[in-house]
């Protein structure tokens, strides 16, 4: 956040497809967060907490990294 | 956009239109002999109306914004990202108040009439409101 977008992708809105097209307002209540975080994240604009991505993921029963995925350099 | 992003709009709002007054009413009307202690007065009425002010527009906004969405438009429970954009927005802020009030300090030390101290420390203020309001703005939107 204030650093330029975030280097870390996600598939959350694949995954909403798939999980019947779940709203982003539903996804945000099962993970306890508001919907604009939801938002955020989803378009790669908040890296979330590991807690929260943890929740997410829990949340479409997918492990973390088909949910995440880091693409920036290491070192 | 949020409640949380139209407080912020509505107090940077606020702020400049204040500020705006203030500058206005000081020019049009100035008060060559004035003690320290009439503009210190002064602004403490300033600061309350602007906090009036500022508690009639969130309420006003809350109500045109239930009657706009036709759904009750109220705060929600703040989450991790709320925090941390809250967080970082207070950093800045607080940045702006040290160097106000560092600067109010170097102008008594050099020997600046007390007045203009008392209004740099306002000015300090509500530079420090607009910092910690544009900071959330852009905290929000560009992330």
């Amino acid at each position: 956040m204030g650093k330029g977008k975030a280097q870390i992708a996600n598939t959350i809105r694949t995954l909403r497809f798939h999980a019947g097209e779940m709203t982003q307002a539903a996804l945000a209540e099962q993970v306890g967060v508001t919907r604009q975080t939801i938002v955020a994240i989803e378009q790669g604009r908040y890296s979330p907490s590991l807690e929260v991505a943890f929740r997410i993921a829990k949340v479409f029963g997918a492990p973390l990294e088909q949910v995440f995925q880091y693409e920036g350099e290491i070192g | 956009m949020s409640f949380k992003q139209w407080n912020a709009a509505i107090m940077l709002a606020t702020e400049i239109v204040i500020t705006a007054w203030l500058v206005w009413d000081t020019a049009a009307h100035p008060l060559p002999d004035a003690s320290v202690a009439a503009v210190a007065t002064r602004l403490l009425w300033v600061t309350l109306v602007m906090i009036l002010l500022n508690i009639a527009a969130v309420i006003g906004t809350a109500i045109v914004g239930s009657i706009v969405t036709r759904k009750e438009f109220k705060d929600e429970a703040s989450d991790e990202r709320d925090r941390t954009v809250y967080a970082k927005s207070m950093r800045n802020a607080y940045f702006v108040v040290s160097v106000g009030g560092l600067a109010t300090l170097f102008l008594l030390a050099f020997g600046y009439d007390p007045i203009i101290a008392a209004s740099a420390v306002f000015i300090d203020g509500m530079l420090a409101g607009a910092a910690g309001s544009i900071s959330q703005l852009y905290y929000y939107r560009i992330g």
